[in-house]
């Protein structure tokens, strides 16, 4: 394999817990081919030049979601982002808006824990007997190519959390419950087969949720999957106002 | 008052988006046509004399549509002033802030309402 002769000064951010108050930036000149991604260059420095860095990847194909990193201060998924976007110097930082754990890793318990409170799952009021009375012959819930369509852009989150780093409401008030949360409950509030609408849009009147972003839109702009997050945290406002006025005149269902 | 702001955050929104809209589309067509288009001719200049206008302003759709021109579009502002104040000062003097712009624009909402009525 011929080598290419090109070179590139990837600075990357290190922090560790024990030793270190704050990041600080370390400086690497390595050898890059053309067809390389940004976690190819990574990962050549871990192998060849310093194997003290400690990065997350998985997949190199933006499907799970781990290698999300700030390349030049913007977050990116580095196994989907060209080297040849880059000349001469990357700067590559942890995500933004989150704690760090060491160098390039983010700490991800406080995402989880929100990721939570939207109930990301498919809620049905029935009981469970009574419930299997819809169930089709297959014994699953019948939906139609149109019913799928509804929800199907919001169900293709990779949770790479790059619209957590990129949202400047998380940035200014950490506990907003951000992006991917609100897009992900916004999927099952409109899924056919649940019924869970009434508690999520309460939990999305909720303090920190849909009402805190501001619709700066950055989110839908940095999403690698085109899930488009700022579109469903504002159809999510719209739908949680529409079920609080139904509230005003109509007794809720059992209460 | 935070928790005050927040039992009414589904209200302030939905004002705070129809005045959006409201100042977005229409805002800027009334804009075009009474700064620019007139002025400039393009519009003959008797189209909004003082008595057209009044005619179409004082029927009741045209109180209700110059009631929203005015209202709504004071709630966009007062809500986009108090995400600026989040941005700049954070969460801290949220309630407070939110309290005072919205109690402004209520305040010239119903100023705007009471002179609608009485055109």
């Amino acid at each position: 394999m011929a080598e290419s002769k090109k070179m590139l000064r990837v600075e990357i951010s290190r922090f560790d817990p024990d030793r270190d108050e704050v990041p600080k930036t370390q400086e690497y000149e390595i050898p890059v081919q053309d067809d390389w991604k940004v976690l190819d260059a990574i990962n050549y420095i871990k192998d060849e030049v310093d194997p003290s860095i400690s990065h997350r990847w998985s997949c190199r194909m933006a499907v799970c979601g781990s290698c999300g990193m700030m390349l030049n201060g913007e977050p990116k998924l580095t196994c989907k982002t060209p080297l040849s976007d880059y000349d001469e110097t990357i700067k590559i930082e942890p995500l933004a808006n989150f704690p760090i754990v060491r160098d390039l890793v983010v700490d991800m318990d406080g995402f989880m824990d929100k990721f939570r409170k939207v109930k990301p799952w498919i809620v049905r009021a029935k009981a469970r007997a009574e419930d299997m009375e819809d169930l089709n012959e297959k014994g699953t819930f019948s939906q139609s190519p149109d019913q799928l369509a509804t929800f199907k852009q919001f169900s293709m989150c990779i949770n790479c959390l790059l619209c957590y780093a990129a949202c400047p409401v998380i940035a200014n008030e950490p506990e907003f419950i951000g992006p991917a949360a609100i897009a992900l409950g916004h999927r099952y509030n409109l899924d056919s087969r649940d019924e869970g609408q009434a508690e999520r849009n309460s939990i999305f009147r909720g303090e920190g949720t849909v009402f805190s972003c501001s619709f700066a839109n950055e989110c839908s702009e940095v999403c690698p999957k085109n899930v488009d997050p700022a579109a469903a945290v504002n159809q999510a406002k719209l739908a949680a106002v529409v079920d609080w006025a139904k509230g005003l005149v109509l007794p809720r269902e059992g209460a | 008052m935070k928790h005050l702001l927040l039992k009414l955050e589904p209200i302030i929104w939905l004002l705070f988006g129809a005045g959006l809209s409201v100042g977005t589309m229409l805002l800027t067509g009334f804009v075009l046509v009474v700064g620019l288009a007139i002025p400039m001719g393009l519009v003959p200049s008797d189209a909004l004399d003082y008595e057209r206008a009044h005619a179409l302003a004082s029927n009741g759709f045209g109180r209700l549509v110059l009631l929203g021109l005015i209202a709504l579009p004071l709630w966009k502002g007062a809500h986009h002033v108090r995400s600026l104040s989040v941005d700049f000062n954070g969460g801290d003097r949220d309630g407070a802030v939110g309290v005072l712009v919205y109690t402004a624009a209520a305040l010239c909402s119903l100023i705007a309402i009471v002179a609608v009525v009485r055109l």
